[in-house]
């Protein structure tokens, strides 16, 4: 398992490095402007863009003969795919901690932007979970639908992602009254939801990935 | 003797292609290397896929170190070194890289021994795998696959895409692999001249069948090619033709026995034979 992380830690780093330049960048303009929705876009690009940078190392994997490879390594296929799964937490909570120092220094310099303090937790949630659903669609449609997909993939299991998320908020808001309650139970309903179907997703990988064959 | 692989009545079949491996039985003993040759497409990489379990065979049995490897025999796999043809590790890693992944998954990972083949075969530590030529790269996978001290070396198409001197100097390494008696190596080929060389055995496969194992002694020193004219070929018993095929004014009978056919069939020029000569005529030639 620790070569396997290691692997995907590799293979992640080189774009990571290059995305790290760009959200730097985009923090030196975030943090002396005071908005609220810049706010919320750094969040959700940092979050959301670190995770994207961990799934798409899944192709270059599997279109080079590595893929193949890997299966003949002393390691099981259930460790190839939750390697993948626990790389994607690792980068969702590098990405989560990157937007945090980035969010704490505005706050630091310009007081919060938002009508609540509480509000940053919704937009932590949202980010977090909208990673969380796009790595349990992507994965295992990509094990299914093959590696020459993985673009298309990618692009949908973010649209899917973010219509779970905006739905399960548009539910929220349904059933409960709104006040700080509401965004604090919406919020965990959020994270819980997309952490059970990312597992859930982990143990459908799994399955499928023992099938595949290279 | 012992075997440290074994195939019994393999098959799979891809119902998309139309392939069908049929029956696939072959055995590798402790010490040896066995050649593999077959036509593109024969199924070279396929029983190699259901020997490493990357393919699921349909039926029969494969057996490695005696056991048959499943998912979880992370330990069988320890033993075992494989050398896919063309990119078997993602072009953006240096060989440096590269070691510390591999120190991470096998547990004999032998750092040193990685770097003293990197010196031997020239290749640059830290410069990405994709600025390698095709050579190198294989070279890479050559050392990375001998690095954590496998028993069996399992390679498909691994000399091809190397120099003849490369090549040379690999087949030196495969055949110091193999001094320990209990290593051996299944070496898929194209180049035959390759499996002269190293292989003590060769099995031929054609459209998914094995048509034969051979010793590459009984291949020296046995097998021949018979030049006959249309009346000689006529006067042939059947149960000495193994294969044959007409060429414009003779046609050239494969036989298991060049000494016995020569005193059996006065005034047919025999010839040794080569395993280019031989694949040709179980491919293209006709059986009795």
């Amino acid at each position: 398992m620790k070569g396997l992380l290691k692997n995907n830690l590799y293979a992640t780093l080189s774009n990571a490095k290059v995305f790290s330049g760009f959200m730097i960048l985009f923090g030196l303009f975030v943090v002396p402007v005071v908005s609220q929705s810049l706010q919320i876009g750094y969040v959700m690009t940092g979050i959301i863009g670190f995770s994207v940078n961990a799934i798409a190392i899944t192709k270059n994997e599997f279109l080079s003969k590595w893929g193949k490879y890997k299966l003949t390594l002393p390691v099981k296929r259930t460790d190839i795919v939750k390697s993948l799964f626990l790389n994607q937490m690792i980068w969702l909570l590098v990405g989560t901690l990157f937007v945090g120092i980035e969010i704490g220094l505005s706050w630091l310099f310009h007081g919060c932007p938002f009508d609540f303090a509480i509000d940053v937790l919704t937009m932590f949630a949202l980010g977090i979970s909208m990673s969380l659903f796009m790595g349990a669609v992507f994965f295992p449609a990509f094990f299914v639908g093959g590696e020459e997909r993985s673009e298309v993939l990618l692009i949908l299991s973010l649209l899917c992602a973010f219509g779970t998320d905006f739905a399960i908020i548009g539910v929220v808001n349904i059933l409960l009254e709104p006040g700080i309650a509401t965004i604090i139970c919406g919020a965990l309903i959020l994270l819980i939801c997309s952490l059970l179907t990312f597992a859930l997703s982990y143990l459908l990988t799994a399955k499928i990935f023992k099938k595949k064959e290279y | 003797m012992e075997n440290i692989l074994e195939l019994q009545r393999v098959s799979k079949t891809f119902p998309k292609s139309n392939f069908t491996l049929e029956n696939v039985t072959f055995s590798l003993p402790y010490g040896a290397i066995l050649g593999f040759v077959g036509e593109n497409g024969a199924g070279k990489t396929t029983t190699i896929g259901c020997i490493l379990n990357t393919i699921t065979k349909d039926s029969g049995t494969i057996k490695l170190f005696g056991k048959e490897m499943l998912d979880a025999d992370t330990e069988l796999r320890e033993k075992i070194g494989v050398v896919y043809d063309g990119d078997n590790f993602p072009a953006y890693w240096t060989a440096t890289q590269l070691s510390k992944i591999m120190a991470g998954l096998y547990t004999q990972w032998d750092s040193p021994l990685f770097q003293k083949y990197l010196e031997d075969f020239h290749l640059p530590a830290k410069q990405k795998i994709k600025h390698y030529s095709r050579g190198m790269a294989m070279k890479l996978a050559v050392a990375v696959a001998l690095a954590h001290h496998p028993q069996l070396l399992i390679l498909d198409e691994a000399t091809s895409g190397l120099d003849p001197i490369m090549r040379d100097e690999m087949l030196d390494i495969f055949l110091e692999f193999v001094q320990e008696e209990n290593h051996s190596i299944l070496l898929s080929s194209h180049i035959t001249s390759d499996l002269e060389k190293v292989a003590d055995y060769i099995t031929f496969i054609h459209n998914g069948r094995l048509i034969m194992t051979v010793s590459k002694n009984d291949l020296v020193y046995n097998y021949a090619v018979m030049r006959c004219k249309e009346s000689q070929f006529r006067a042939l018993e059947s149960k000495d033709i193994i294969a044959y095929r007409k060429r414009d004014f003779q046609i050239d009978v494969l036989v298991a026995n060049g000494k016995e056919a020569q005193r059996k069939y006065k005034g047919v020029v025999i010839d040794h034979v080569s395993v280019d000569e031989i694949m040709l005529l179980l491919v293209k030639g006709e059986r009795v």
